[in-house]
């Protein structure tokens, strides 16, 4: 599983997918991020990224009900994949386990 | 929420959007996007900026539609379509044939007529610093201060010198005229030439010209004043074939001068030869240093007008602001030489006139047509270009709508396959693009054949339009491939979209019925294009016509005396001034009924002077002058309306001068008392010249001209010097009985050269007939005249093949109509008449179009002549019977056949 790393922008990505449980399409992504991360993230960018994560298999999408709301278009709704799951697991292991090894004083000066 | 709350996006955006987005993604994102603009119109935040960011940062790789699928879709399209269009092509050949014969005819002549307009807008644009060179132009000062002329004296080039910083380089040149050269080597210089084409250039002329050098050394040759620069053909003219430049390098070359003795130069230079796209044109340059002596002695600075002032302004010269700046130049210089000669002030001098100093760019001294000559070369004809240019544009617009006419014609043919097509689901702009796929090969193999045929035909259209075009350098540059590749797609494009717009909509459902649209529509417009072509072609047929009929006329017009018969002797000049003893030897000739002498003969007669009558207050006037002798009118056999002519018994008759009606009328005379008045040059000499004779007018220059006054002078009249002087010529009425045969005539001309040759071996031998130089004044009207018969029958088989084509196509259209009409008793004759009268309509109302077209053009080119045929009906009447009986012999192939076939076969088959 090493060998797949994350890029700092498709971590952020798939885990405001997470926090969004199933309500996640293109704008309450973007929304969500603004709001928690207080950065602007452009619809191009972001929908980029869904796709590779997509393409990669950490990601799944199927289509929502149409809406008014929208011009009648369907919403995509995202949310991880198994693999997906455990790449992030992976990913926060790795984390913590870089914060663990850092000297008590070290961040403390 | 109600509907309005919804505000929509800009719709341009979200197509483009829609456009490059990949198909998969374009529903979601979509809506994404249109929900975040709601999101930014409900908060007030410039949503439109926004949502145009938006979009452009979606136009990313991993979002758009992919490129590489396109493609091969297309390529298999593709070949289906080259397929179709092959398999069209060969099923029906005769209209594949008529189509491309019309297209190469019409393309053929478009190209020719672009290389020659190519050819004659780029002269002079060899020179390095061309786009710096101007020529000084100024008014015609000798005449019609309107008119421009090409030449300027020699001390304009001195007061810009000094005047006008503006200016880097200013070089004169001078044309030394006609003079007799020979090459030292050869024994008693009897190898010698006759050379027009010697000028003196400054010695700065290299710094602003760039003529190649084969040999010689441009920035030191012109210092010596007796060196001389030949070109490469000069070279081997003289001193033979193999000669090469470095041998020739030192040579001497002689020049007669007007006093009978030669001056002698050394070759120092060997040019290339210049460019057949050059305004100044020359075999031979000398330094004008060596012409010192002249330009000393005269003090004619500002009137001497022999000389090309040319200026190479610095780099971002504003030359509008210098040409106004150059304008105090001839008020502050000239006077002096108006005060010395004219003894007349300035003012006086120029009659009110501003002494305008023009400068031409070097790029439009051919092309602009205007000044209408300059002694150095070759004067570019606006007009011809103006019309060959609307030629071009006339027969490629005819063979377009051939082009048109024939493939909507033929669309009824293919109703049925684009039935079938849209109902295997073809759209509508896969048709569309079919059958301009179509279009567009059709013309690039029309435009293949072309330039094959453009190939084989350059060289003869050379030599009917005096041309040196080459079609090698433009098949290297890459630029005429671009322009072809133009012309293809463009009319490809143009000629192809009306019947793909036609025929792509068929509606299926009919056209598989066999309900076929040949419509009202389709048909009237098909009319009415047949309609323009006929009018374009009959009108060219009327121009044609007429053309021939000026020209016809224009040479047979009575010009005052008989101009078949008379023989000219060249260089009498160079015999010396006195000729008694060669009039004395022609006179022994039986062949000769009258041989006199004259310096200058028609229509070339160019001199000319300021006279005034002798009574006081006279006004100033205007005379052609000629110098004569005794017998010269006798030789012309003009008419005496009054007096008397020169008498050899005469001492005194050397003073006296004959008139021509016409000048009496610029000088106020009745012709009853015009004998014994006197004339007086008005440049301000004592001397009286008595008339003693009135003669009819008649022309003494080009028929394109009006008589002019005109003032015959006695030869030996020493008072009035003449600056035609130069040239004189014997001219001999040739006694047609004497010389029956062109046989006679080579005899009596090879005794004429060996007398000639006895008396002084050095003079050229060279003769003319009059009435052959007068036609010469017509050579580029004739040229044109030829040029546009080539044209116009290109313009009517264009017409005809597109009539034979649309005839063909009724043909089939009507073979049950024509078939039951037999049946039913028509006779042939009745058939082919019913069946024409379709198209016979169309030729007519052709006719009422074209005459009023053509007869304001030939009106309009007539006005450059001085004699006009009339513009008569019939000329019209013959005219449109000519185009008519070629449109009827046309259907009638047709009209015949169809006539003629079994009406049990065009009947059987359903």
């Amino acid at each position: 599983m090493g060998k797949y790393q994350l890029g700092e922008f498709e971590e952020v990505v798939m885990l405001t997918v997470a926090i969004l449980q199933g309500d996640a399409y293109g704008i309450a992504i973007i929304e969500e991020m603004e709001k928690r991360l207080d950065r602007k993230v452009s619809i191009g960018s972001l929908q980029t990224v869904l796709r590779r994560l997509e393409k990669k298999g950490y990601l799944q999408s199927e289509f929502g009900e149409a809406t008014a709301v929208r011009g009648g278009k369907r919403k995509r709704f995202f949310s991880l994949t198994q693999h997906g799951q455990a790449i992030l697991r992976e990913t926060k292991e790795q984390r913590v386990g870089l914060w663990n090894a850092i000297p008590d004083y070290a961040l403390n000066k | 929420m109600s509907h309005q709350n919804h505000p929509h996006p800009p719709k341009l955006l979200l197509r483009f959007f829609r456009w490059f987005c990949h198909p998969d993604y374009v529903e979601d994102i979509e809506g994404d996007l249109v929900e975040r603009y709601q999101g930014w119109v409900a908060q007030g935040q410039s949503p439109r900026w926004r949502f145009a960011r938006e979009v452009l940062r979606l136009f990313r790789p991993s979002l758009i539609k992919p490129i590489s699928n396109r493609e091969l879709n297309n390529y298999g399209m593709f070949q289906s379509m080259m397929t179709m269009a092959w398999r069209n092509a060969l099923r029906q050949k005769q209209f594949t044939i008529l189509n491309l014969l019309g297209l190469v005819i019409g393309i053929s002549t478009c190209l020719i007529i672009g290389l020659y307009i190519h050819d004659e807008s780029s002269f002079d644009t060899f020179h390095e610093k061309s786009d710096r060179i101007y020529r000084v132009n100024q008014p015609y000062i000798w005449g019609d201060w309107n008119k421009i002329m090409a030449t300027t004296g020699p001390n304009v080039a001195v007061a810009l010198r000094e005047d006008a910083s503006e200016f880097e380089q200013i070089t004169r040149i001078l044309s030394l005229g006609p003079h007799t050269v020979a090459p030292a080597s050869s024994a008693n210089r009897s190898n010698s030439f006759k050379e027009d084409r010697v000028y003196a250039v400054e010695e700065n002329f290299f710094d602003v010209f760039s003529f190649q050098f084969k040999t010689g050394n441009p920035s030191t040759v012109l210092a010596d004043p007796l060196s001389i620069l030949i070109t490469e053909m000069t070279m081997i003219r003289y001193f033979g074939k193999e000669s090469t430049p470095s041998e020739a390098m030192g040579k001497t070359i002689e020049i007669k001068q007007y006093d009978g003795s030669w001056k002698s130069f050394t070759v120092q230079a060997i040019l290339e030869n210049v460019p057949a796209r050059s305004h100044i044109q020359f075999d031979m340059l000398v330094p004008l240093k060596s012409e010192s002596e002249m330009m000393l002695a005269n003090g004619w600075k500002w009137i001497w007008t022999g000389f090309a002032t040319y200026g190479l302004v610095k780099e971002g010269t504003n030359v509008q602001a210098l040409e106004k700046h150059i304008q105090t130049i001839p008020p502050k210089w000239a006077p002096p030489t108006t005060e010395r000669i004219f003894n007349q002030s300035f003012e006086e001098f120029t009659g009110g006139h501003p002494w305008k100093l023009e400068l031409q760019p070097l790029g439009e001294i051919y092309s602009a047509g205007s000044p209408t000559g300059h002694p150095f070369g070759p004067t570019g004809k606006p007009l011809f270009i103006k019309i060959f240019t609307a030629i071009g544009l006339l027969v490629l617009a005819l063979s377009a709508i051939n082009f048109m006419n024939l493939s909507t014609a033929r669309a009824t043919n293919r109703s049925k396959e684009v039935g079938v097509r849209k109902v295997l689901g073809s759209r509508r702009l896969t048709i569309v693009k079919q059958f301009i796929l179509e279009s567009v090969i059709f013309i690039l193999s029309g435009t293949v054949l072309a330039l094959i045929a453009v190939f084989l035909l350059i060289s003869p259209f050379n030599d009917l339009a005096d041309k040196q075009i080459d079609l090698m350098p433009y098949l290297r540059n890459p630029a005429f491939y671009l322009v072809l590749v133009a012309f293809i797609m463009i009319s490809g494009g143009i000629a192809g979209s009306y019947p793909a717009l036609y025929l792509s909509s068929f509606k299926p459902i009919e056209s598989l019925k066999g309900i076929v649209k040949t419509g009202l529509n389709g048909r009237k417009i098909r009319n009415a294009l047949v309609v323009i072509q006929f009018t374009i072609s009959i009108a060219l047929i009327i121009t044609t016509f007429f053309v021939q009929k000026q020209l016809t006329y224009a040479s047979n017009v009575d010009i005052g005396f008989a101009k078949e018969n008379i023989l000219q002797l060249h260089n009498v000049g160079e015999f010396g001034f006195d000729t008694e003893a060669l009039k004395n030897r022609l006179d022994g000739y039986p062949e000769f009924t009258a041989v006199g002498k004259s310096f200058g003969v028609p229509p070339f007669v160019f001199s000319g002077d300021r006279y005034k009558s002798t009574e006081p207050e006279a006004s100033v006037v205007q005379l052609s002058n000629l110098r004569i002798d005794d017998d010269y009118l006798e030789v012309l056999d003009v008419e005496f309306l009054m007096g008397r002519n020169f008498d050899s018994n005469r001492k005194n008759d050397k003073y006296k001068v004959i008139l021509n009606r016409r000048a009496l009328a610029d000088l106020g005379w009745k012709l009853e008392d015009a004998v014994g008045n006197s004339v007086a040059l008005a440049s301000g000499g004592e001397e009286e010249l008595e008339v003693i004779g009135i003669v009819e007018n008649f022309n003494f220059n080009s028929l394109k001209e009006e008589i002019a006054p005109l003032i015959l002078i006695h030869h030996y009249n020493d008072i009035v010097w003449d600056y035609g002087a130069g040239s004189s010529y014997y001219s001999m009425r040739l006694n047609p009985e004497a010389i029956a045969t062109t046989e006679d005539l080579n005899q009596l001309l090879v005794a004429l050269e060996e007398e000639m040759k006895t008396i002084d071996p050095t003079v050229p031998f060279e003769y003319s007939f009059m009435d052959q130089e007068f036609e010469t004044t017509f050579r580029s009207e004739r040229k044109m005249a030829t040029i546009l018969n080539v044209f116009t029958v290109m313009a009517m088989i264009i017409a005809c093949l597109g009539l034979y084509g649309l005839a063909a196509f009724s043909a089939e259209q009507r073979t049950k109509e024509l078939g039951i009409r037999k049946v039913l008793g028509a006779s042939v004759v009745e058939l082919s008449i019913a069946f024409s009268k379709e198209f016979t309509r169309l030729v007519f109302l052709a006719i009422l179009l074209a005459c009023p077209i053509a007869w304001y053009f030939v009106q309009k080119w007539l006005q450059n002549f001085a004699y006009k045929t009339p513009l008569e009906g019939w000329v019209f009447l013959v005219a449109t019977a000519t185009a008519l009986l070629i449109s009827l012999a046309t259907i009638s192939f047709q009209s015949i056949r169809s006539a003629n076939r079994n009406p049990v076969e065009s009947l059987k088959d359903e």
